[in-house]
């Protein structure tokens, strides 16, 4: 558990102490007269109360975030759209555009052609969920996911909108949503980092992923997200060296968090009992992150359900296994990349690889979830980081076109956690360009993913720079249509 | 001075001989609104005249003649202030007469001392019955502003639990509108000439239109008026007071927008009617309710407890429910976990699978009464070590696959009566039980691990996938 910093890391200096002693004393006389309840347990000043616990009881404990960076495009995936096959080819009006810049792949486009659907959509579940025939597996849990189809952000490329998801900001620098829980709800297990990223590649059109988007910030390192590498060694340098046995490592880790500690109480630098902390994580991670990252032991009927991938270390299949593994293992954020979906041209066979990367491995991981009793208080969420255009980018060819970049509407999905099953949120107009009912901002969702793990997020703050910042900054709304 | 009291006892009388007569001019009225400022000086100056006369000092002429105009100005401004409301509840009458005789009976008081100065038993008469009427007054007074439940003794405000299937007008409506409108909006106090207390009178309205017009959101003064924002004068309720919550507000429009029935009940929408949520979005108990009777347990014995491989926090901040994560140590040992005795009763969660528990730690689990959420699942547990988990009739989750259980297990499962969700896969448990245990509890959720079908297509694509790739 940790307090607000002072702003001073020095903690306190001698002017400062003196101008605060008499006004304090007087205050705190007075404010336990005017305050009864001022010095008991029971304060409802939530921005006052330790950290590392929920606010109010919490429907989700821990949150497996699967991205698919680059933005799948939700016209080929779940916002099923007839009407672009018939008016195929016709100019998107003016009306529907109205005014929506563009980037500059398209923005000298002369026309753009509505493009239909690259793959039939169908039905399915007894929600009806209409999901496209690149996911056969996802259909089968059709019931058990919300499809949030009326997702909308500001940012229209790349890197602002990602940062934007992650961060709550599309300028970079503010900590990462899984490190924002970290510090909210603390760890769960201390012998792993609460907020672990793992990522994979598709053959499809990839974007760079950059350790920014899981920073912690401004917020204290522990609460960093650790990526873990496929391989022999999921953490560099874990290990240690050979010819050093655990007792000489816990020797020399006493020694040097003794020579920490001295140099603590000399410059009171918060960051030295972080890293004097991190060591000993680290000492614990040798133990606890092989034996986790181990899927040796995983029967055949699990590795058959994620799929014969989830075998070959650096997949999205294995990751997907991995996270189960992890959030069994207590880590609060588990964040999951898969790059690749930039669909600019060639859209209809590289969607489909894509699909086909993450499909099973990602119904499997919510049926596992599910059958572990999992799916009660984890979050599963699967989407990427803004939608795709409806008109098609270079030449007008059906069987090999592109889509730029739509901030305006695009599909997520949600399971578990506290989300109601099988619902249909939102929805867009009949060209799959604008949202028309329930829109859903980027930090309504953040909002509503910190209510989920029983936050707040207008109270759940950190003051930096004079400013008590948030993940949903000054806006957001929970959507209580969403909560089961 | 005698003729200024003779003159205002005069108009005071004929306003409420004549009142049905009278038509006020608008700052007549405005002069009314001065009422609750001035009335506060009648009952001090009157009181502390009273003082002095019943323990037998002089009353000063000066405070008499100072009491005794305030007085019949307050009845006066009071009188133009009660013109003002349409309709006088019994409150406001029993107020308006009572004061008017306050009034006069203070005045007379001032004619007797001029008339009969040396009688002074008389004068203690007067004096006692004004005490009364000053407190008879300034009590109907009181309940005409605050409410005729505003002295009441103070009684914990819940109200009963909202029925399995309401009557979405009588059960949720008129309790939302009980809660927040009523106090200022009833027979006594009808601030705006508006009555929210009964359909009729949503329907009809005050001053600006009608509370109320089914089916028209537009036209629903009632819903416009919470919808300002809260710096808007107009604003209701207004500053001050509770607002209505953002579920009230919608429980509300959606009432009005569904036509404002008055019979229909939960039971009776559609199952996609978004009413049908926010109601129960509002029926749903807070669930830390049922954990505020817990004893208080301080930060440092939960320090004492924790250690790098048990995890042990509040259910959320300020409560002491307690959530437990045990994971497995490098050499096990059963103590922390029989240390957790200690915070029993607290125990509402409980994670302990994967780990390789024996009678002892079972011993510790059984004994904690509150236990609503168990994980014991991927243990070497057995039937017998299951058998005390019956002590745990709090318990609504339980997760149990992967163990050796048997049949004989299911009977403790029947006697857990909160039991809501089961996970029993992989374990030694028969099919026939299961089906036994489902038909005598239909409410049990029992998880049997992933359905065959679903499964079979996932191993079965797999290959046809291998293949076509070939």
């Amino acid at each position: 558990m940790e307090e607000h910093k002072n702003e001073n890391p020095l903690k306190v200096n001698r002017r400062h102490f003196f101008s605060q002693l008499s006004v304090g004393i007087g205050s705190l006389a007075l404010g336990s007269l005017l305050i009864p309840d001022l010095f008991k347990n029971g304060s409802k000043e939530l921005a006052q109360q330790p950290l590392g616990i929920p606010h109010f009881a919490p429907k989700a404990k821990r949150v497996i975030y699967l991205f698919q960076a680059g933005a799948p495009s939700q016209l080929e995936t779940f916002d099923y759209k007839p009407m672009l096959r018939k008016r195929m080819g016709e100019d998107l009006p003016e009306s529907i555009r109205n005014g929506q810049r563009l980037t500059g792949m398209t923005a000298n486009q002369e026309k753009f052609p509505l493009m239909p659907p690259a793959v039939n959509f169908k039905q399915h579940g007894q929600s009806g969920t209409w999901i496209s025939d690149f996911f056969p597996y996802t259909a089968k849990i059709a019931d058990e996911i919300t499809v949030i189809r009326s997702m909308h952000t500001e940012a229209i490329n790349h890197d602002p909108a990602i940062t934007f998801f992650q961060t709550g900001s599309q300028i970079s620098g503010r900590p990462s949503m899984g490190s924002w829980m970290s510090y909210g709800l603390g760890s769960e297990n201390k012998n792993l980092p609460s907020f672990v990223v793992l990522t994979s590649r598709g053959d499809g059109n990839s974007q760079g992923l950059y350790s920014k988007l899981w920073s912690s910030g401004f917020l204290d390192s522990k609460h960093q997200g650790v990526l873990l590498r496929s391989g022999k060694d999921p953490v560099l340098y874990l290990n240690d060296p050979e010819g050093i046995s655990r007792s000489e490592k816990r020797d020399l880790l006493n020694e040097v968090s003794a020579l920490n500690k001295l140099h603590h109480v000399e410059t009171g630098d918060d960051e030295i009992e972080s890293r004097i902390a991190q060591y000993e994580m680290a000492y614990r991670m040798q133990m606890s992150v092989p034996d986790v990252m181990d899927i040796s032991k995983e029967p055949k009927s699990i590795i058959d359900l994620y799929g014969e991938d989830c075998q070959v270390p650096g997949t999205y299949a294995a990751n997907a296994l991995q996270a189960r593994r992890l959030a069994e293992n207590g880590v609060r954020f588990i964040q999951l990349y898969h790059q690749g979906w930039d669909q600019h041209g060639n859209l209809p066979n590289e969607m489909a690889g894509q699909a086909k990367d993450v499909d099973q491995a990602s119904a499997a991981l919510v049926l596992d979830l599910k059958q572990r009793g999992m799916l009660e208080d984890t979050l599963v969420i699967w989407g990427g980081e803004f939608g795709r255009g409806n008109y098609c980018q270079g030449k007008f060819d059906p069987a090999n076109y592109g889509r730029d970049h739509h901030p305006r509407a695009f599909s997520i999905w949600m399971a578990g956690g506290g989300i109601k099953q099988g619902l249909n949120y939102g929805q867009t107009d009949e060209f799959g360009y604008n949202v028309i009912e329930n829109p859903v901002h980027i930090n309504d969702f953040h909002a509503t993913l910190m209510y989920a793990l029983g936050l707040d997020h207008e109270q759940l703050t950190y003051k930096y720079q004079g400013r008590r910042f948030r993940l949903t900054d000054v806006a957001g709304n929970v959507i209580k249509d969403l909560i089961a | 001075m005698d003729y200024l009291i003779l003159g205002l006892s005069v108009f005071l009388v004929f306003c409420l001989l004549f009142e049905s007569y009278m038509e006020l001019p608008a700052w007549v009225s405005w002069l009314g609104r001065w009422h609750p400022l001035v009335l506060h000086f009648p009952i001090v100056l009157l009181l502390i005249a009273i003082f002095l006369g019943l323990t037998g000092k002089n009353v000063p002429k000066r405070l008499l003649i100072v009491a005794v105009v305030s007085a019949l100005i307050t009845a006066i401004s009071g009188f133009f202030l009660g013109k003002d409301t349409l309709v006088k509840g019994d409150l406001l009458v029993w107020h308006q007469w009572l004061g008017g005789a306050l009034a006069l009976l203070s005045a007379l008081w001032y004619a007797f001392v001029n008339i009969f100065p040396s009688q002074i038993r008389y004068h203690k008469g007067i004096q006692v019955v004004l005490i009364g009427l000053i407190g008879f007054t300034g009590h109907y007074g009181g309940m005409v502003t605050h409410g005729a439940d505003f002295l009441a003794f103070p009684q914990s405000k819940k109200q009963g639990k909202i029925p399995e299937n309401p009557n979405i007008y009588s059960d949720v409506v008129m309790r939302i509108l009980d809660n927040t409108c009523v106090s200022c909006h009833n027979p006594n106090k009808q601030k705006g000439e508006l009555l929210l207390t009964s359909l009729d009178q949503l329907f009809k309205g005050g001053e600006h239109g009608p509370a109320v017009v089914p089916g028209d959101l537009e036209n629903s003064f009632l819903v416009r008026r919470v919808r300002l924002p809260k710096e808007d004068e107009d604003h209701m309720p207004p500053e001050g007071k509770t607002p209505l919550s953002e579920l009230e507000i919608n429980i509300l429009e959606r009432w009005i927008a569904l036509g404002a029935p008055d019979s229909v009940r939960l039971d009776q929408l559609e199952p996609s009617e978004p009413l049908v949520g926010l109601i129960q979005e509002m029926r749903m108990p807070d669930p830390e309710e049922k954990w505020r009777s817990f004893a208080t347990i301080v930060d440092s014995t939960l320090q004492n407890l924790s250690s790098d491989y048990l995890t042990i926090e509040r259910m959320a901040a300020n409560s002491n429910a307690l959530s437990v994560d045990v994971y497995a140590p490098p050499t096990y040992d059963p103590k922390p976990i029989t240390d957790l005795k200690r915070v029993a009763n607290n125990l509402v969660e409980l994670d302990v699978s994967g780990l390789p528990l024996g009678s002892a730690e079972m011993a510790t689990i059984a004994s904690c009464s509150n236990l609503e959420w168990l994980e014991i699942d991927g243990t070497p547990l057995k039937d017998a070590e299951l058998r005390s988990l019956t002590n745990l009739q709090n318990l609504t989750l339980l997760k149990v696959y992967q163990t050796g259980i048997t049949d004989r297990s299911v009977e403790v499962f029947k006697q857990l009566p909160k039991l809501s969700k089961l996970y029993v896969w992989d374990t030694n448990i028969s099919e026939a039980a299961l089906e036994a245990l489902q038909k005598e509890r239909s409410a049990l959720q029992v998880y049997k691990g992933i359905d065959p079908k679903i499964k079979s297509f996932f191993v079965a694509a797999d290959s046809t996938d291998t293949n076509s790739l070939q």
